[in-house]
Parts: C-alpha cells; sequence; structure tokens
C-alpha cells in the first residue's frame, strides 16, 4: 500500500479537452437527496467545457451493505457500470459520490488488463467475467478503464479553472459594482475544506494528494480567489452511514468536525462527498437539538462554490436546496 | 453443534492469516490504528486487540463483539499502519464471513443490509423512502428520522417513485448470486 508520499501529478490541460468525453456515474445519492451535488456537478462541467455523458441504464453500486456482505458483489455491480460505460465507447469515468467512487475503482482495477493481479484476484476476475458473458457482454476486449473523483479531475484542471475565472470576470467586469446574492455568498466566505476520510485512501487507487494533509480542494478554490482556513479535521470521519442504525455515533462526530470548522475560524465548509455533506447539513439540526448547541454554518459542496466563481446563479447550482442556508438567500 | 462451530471459525481464520492478511503477524501493537479509529470509544475490542486476538486464535470473542460489525470502513488505521497490517480490510473479511454463516451480531445493522440490497435487486437503484419505512418498521423505532424526513420533503430532494433500470433483472442475478 502506498504510504504517506505526496504524488501530486501534473494537470490535465494540456488534453484537448474538445475531443475529450467522460462517462457520468451519478450514483443513487445524487439522483434524490443529493441532487444539488448533482445539477451543480453538470452545471459547473457545461461552464468549463467539459463533455460528459451519463451512463445509460447504470445500476446502485452497493456501497456499503453490498461490500460488507461479499466481496465480489460490490465488484460485479460495479462492473456492470464499467461494462456499459464501454458499450458507449468510454472508459474515462467521473464519479462524484465518493463511495460509488471507491467501488467503480476498485472494480476498474480487477477489470483493467494492464494491472498487476495476484492469484485470487485473477480467480475472482474470471469468475465475474464468466457472470457477464452469460449476460451477453462483451469481456475479451482489452479493458483500460480510468475512474476521477470530482476533486481529482478539478485538481487536474485547476488551470482551465483559472481561465474560465479570468474570462467571467472580464465579461462581467461592468456590473461587478452591484451585489448580488452570488458574490455576498462568495465574497463572505471563509471555508475550511472537509475531504471526508475514504477519498484520498481508498486501496490500490492512484492517490493523487497526501492522505494526512491534503492540499488539492485549497488549491482548487484558491484558484477562484478563495482562501481556505487551515483545519485539523480535514481527513476525520463524520460516521458515514452509521447514521441508519447509529445516530448519536454519527451526530457525535459530526459534531466535532463543526466545532473544529469553528475554531479554524471559518464561517463555512467545503466538501466533496454526499454522506459527509448530508451528516453535516442535514443532520446539523439534530446535531443542535441533542447537544442544545446553535450550530449555523452552510456545507457547500465544491461543485457549487466553483459553479458560483464561473458566474452561475445559485439557483443554478442549487444552494437554496442546502438545509443550513446562507443568510444571504431570502425566504 | 459445537463441534461445527469451531470448524468454521477454524476456517475463518486460517483464511484470515494465509489469504487475506499475512502480515497480521507483523503487529507489534504500537496502538496507532486505535488511536486515529473514530469508532475507538464505541468498540468493545479496540482495532489492535483485535490484531492480537487473531493472532492469539480468538476469533470467537471478536465475532461476538460489536467492533466488526461497526466499523465504518474509513480505512484510517490502515493508511496509518507501520506494519502494513490492513487492518480495515481484517474487519471487512470477518463481517462478510459472520453474514455468510449467519452469525451478524448486529441486528440493525444486518436489518439495513439486507434491505437495501432487496430494494437494489428489484429496483436496480436504491430507493430511499421504501428503505427507511422498512427500517424502522423492523427495528420498531417508527418515528425514527422523522423532523429529517419531513425537511427532505419540504426541499424536494427525495423521489417519491422509485426508479426502474431497464435491465434490473441483471442487476438481480449478481445480488442473488452473491448474497
Ligand atoms: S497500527 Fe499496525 S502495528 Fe500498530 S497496533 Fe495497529 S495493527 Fe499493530
Ligand atoms: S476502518 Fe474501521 S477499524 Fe479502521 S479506523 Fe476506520 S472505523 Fe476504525
Amino acid at each position: 500500500m502506498e504510504k504517506l508520499v505526496n504524488t501530486k501529478q501534473k494537470d490535465d490541460s494540456t488534453i484537448d479537452q474538445d475531443k475529450r468525453k467522460f462517462a457520468y456515474y451519478p450514483g443513487c445519492s445524487l439522483n434524490s437527496t443529493a441532487i444539488d451535488f448533482n445539477i451543480s456537478v453538470k452545471n459547473l462541467f457545461k461552464a468549463l467545457n467539459i463533455h460528459f455523458e451519463e451512463i445509460r441504464d447504470w445500476n446502485c453500486c452497493g456501497t456499503t451493505p453490498a461490500h460488507n456482505v461479499s466481496k465480489e458483489m460490490p465488484i460485479a455491480l460495479s462492473a456492470r457500470n464499467l461494462f456499459l460505460a464501454k458499450n458507449m465507447g468510454l472508459e474515462e469515468i467521473i464519479c462524484p459520490c465518493v463511495s460509488c467512487y471507491c467501488k467503480l475503482s476498485k472494480a476498474s482495477i480487477l477489470i483493467n488488463n494492464k494491472e498487476i493481479k495476484s492469484e485470487s484476484e485473477i480467480k475472482t476476475r474470471k469468475e465475474i467475467f464468466e457472470v457477464f458473458q452469460n449476460m451477453g457482454y462483451k469481456t475479451e476486449e482489452e479493458f483500460n478503464f480510468k475512474v476521477y473523483s470530482l476533486v481529482e479531475l478539478l485538481y487536474k484542471n485547476k488551470e482551465l479553472i483559472r481561465q474560465k475565472f479570468i474570462e467571467n470576470k472580464n465579461k462581467n467586469s461592468i456590473n461587478s459594482e452591484t451585489s448580488t446574492i452570488e458574490s455576498e455568498i462568495l465574497k463572505d466566505l471563509k471555508p475550511v475544506c472537509y475531504y471526508g476520510c475514504v477519498l484520498l485512501r481508498t486501496e490500490g487507487v492512484t492517490k493523487f494528494d497526501n492522505m494526512e494533509n491534503p492540499t488539492s480542494m485549497e488549491e482548487i478554490l484558491d484558484t477562484v480567489g478563495i482562501k481556505s482556513k487551515h483545519f485539523r479535521f480535514k481527513t476525520e470521519c463524520c460516521g458515514a452511514i452509521l447514521s441508519l442504525t447509529h445516530k448519536n455515533i454519527v451526530l457525535k462526530l459530526s459534531k466535532e468536525i463543526l466545532d473544529a470548522a469553528l475554531e479554524a475560524g471559518a464561517n463555512s465548509i467545503v466538501v466533496c462527498c454526499p454522506l459527509c455533506q448530508q451528516n453535516l447539513d442535514l443532520r446539523q439540526s439534530q446535531i443542535n437539538k441533542h447537544f442544545k448547541s446553535k450550530y449555523n454554518i452552510p456545507v457547500y459542496y465544491i461543485s457549487q462554490i466553483l459553479g458560483l466563481a464561473m458566474g452561475l446563479s445559485y439557483k443554478d447550482v442549487m444552494i437554496d436546496r442546502l438545509f443550513v442556508e446562507p443568510k444571504f438567500i431570502k425566504k | 453443534m459445537i463441534d461445527q462451530d469451531k470448524k468454521y471459525l477454524n476456517t475463518i481464520r486460517h483464511e484470515l492469516v494465509t489469504i487475506v492478511e499475512p502480515n497480521i503477524y507483523y503487529c507489534y501493537q504500537c496502538g496507532k490504528c486505535t488511536a486515529g479509529c473514530p469508532l475507538s470509544d464505541v468498540y468493545e475490542y479496540q482495532p489492535n486487540e483485535v490484531i492480537r486476538l487473531i493472532q492469539l486464535d480468538k476469533i470467537a470473542s471478536i465475532l461476538n463483539a460489536n467492533s466488526v460489525y461497526l466499523c465504518a470502513s474509513c480505512e484510517i488505521c490502515s493508511s496509518r499502519c507501520p506494519q502494513e497490517v490492513d487492518i480495515a480490510a481484517v474487519m471487512n473479511y470477518l463481517r462478510i464471513k459472520s453474514w455468510h454463516y449467519k452469525q451478524f451480531k448486529l441486528s440493525s445493522i444486518a436489518n439495513f443490509y439486507g434491505i437495501f440490497l432487496r430494494i437494489v435487486k428489484i429496483f436496480g437503484r436504491s430507493f430511499e423512502p421504501l428503505l427507511i419505512l422498512s427500517l424502522n418498521l423492523l427495528n420498531k423505532n417508527f418515528f425514527n428520522d422523522f423532523d429529517i424526513a419531513v425537511k427532505i420533503l419540504k426541499k424536494r430532494k427525495i423521489r417519491l417513485m422509485p426508479e426502474f433500470i431497464k435491465k434490473r433483472n441483471e442487476v438481480s442475478k449478481i445480488v442473488k448470486k452473491y448474497l
């Protein structure tokens, strides 16, 4: 396993973006409770001229339940999504949900021809391929999937973001004096970046940032002029899906994250995972009730903030769908 | 019966120390895994204790404690272990085996996994309203999260009708094969 090495890679701005197209895998969360994440990512990509197409007839990745009851089930569920992308002629996949990303990228490593495999992996791969052959999928081809998390993709496209940001700023310089809800939100923003526990720890997946003290989200925000506060809870765990069965554990862990954010001098949190967002935003009212506290900290998806910086409206990035809204949005 | 019990524990242990994580024997009890574990204060056995108990062939006591079932797979422990013991993989493996042998100790979590995967089997995707409703019924906690359900509805952030994928029979086959 790769240890604390900082293997930051060069950015992708050299690749001809006009010819490049990604398969987009939203996953179940982004299709319901994290619809704001989904829409803001899609609109941000449009603003950045990143081409994508949703995987047709995609299925659930199985998330926590699948990988806790079977070694093969999560791989097989994700393999179907990968094969569907391949049928569309696409092998570069964007997956904003961190939980889905872990499953998809682990499956891609097993399926890809070039990655070195252990004996038991070769056996699992063969078994799973048989299942798909029986369902009529082509498994003889050369596979070379690359699954991107949102942060990795944005990080590699930092220069593109900077460029589009400046273009947009110049375009709007005439009426930059008038203050809008969007400009107020951005001006007021003093965030900490919260990566969540597993994004950078997924075993076997290329690390694009340091897993103990990552800085990619901060650097991305910096390209649009947003300075983040130093945060010691960047990669702590929020308790994830224990919220469904052991709520008090999650309330406690999430409260500690909110506390640390305030202690850092922040007034908001920028996240990249739908589950973290839910635990911190949706459950903030439960935290307040449980601990008799008065937190009122907006928790934004990084795509929402970048969207605003690209000149999108707060409705385009669905900031009005957050449970803890910034004070500038009038009820 | 007791012999049979013992047999499955032996199988688990053998596979665990030979295939899943042979590095287990390199653990020198530094405690780094436990120091970083977000759940250590609710665990009956700490991550480093779990590793030690496996070395000592005491799998049964681990499976009777809450640790492996609560573990959130955050991988903090594995990523920090100086001896490259993949503790999270060990926890995960023990969960899978206790599910397989119907020894899963925390019934609320087992219910969640069971219902969730059945929903995916039917629709091809998850469907939260049905999941929460069934969970609350099974766990006899009818008004759990009622407050946030209201909020979610108000913000129109949930589908009230499930989405069926076209080839859900394929997903069904996969779930059925491995459940
Ligand atoms: S971090 Fe590794 S070596 Fe240290 S106690 Fe945990 S398993 Fe053992
Ligand atoms: S993976 Fe499990 S045992 Fe390891 S630190 Fe996370 S919750 Fe604790």
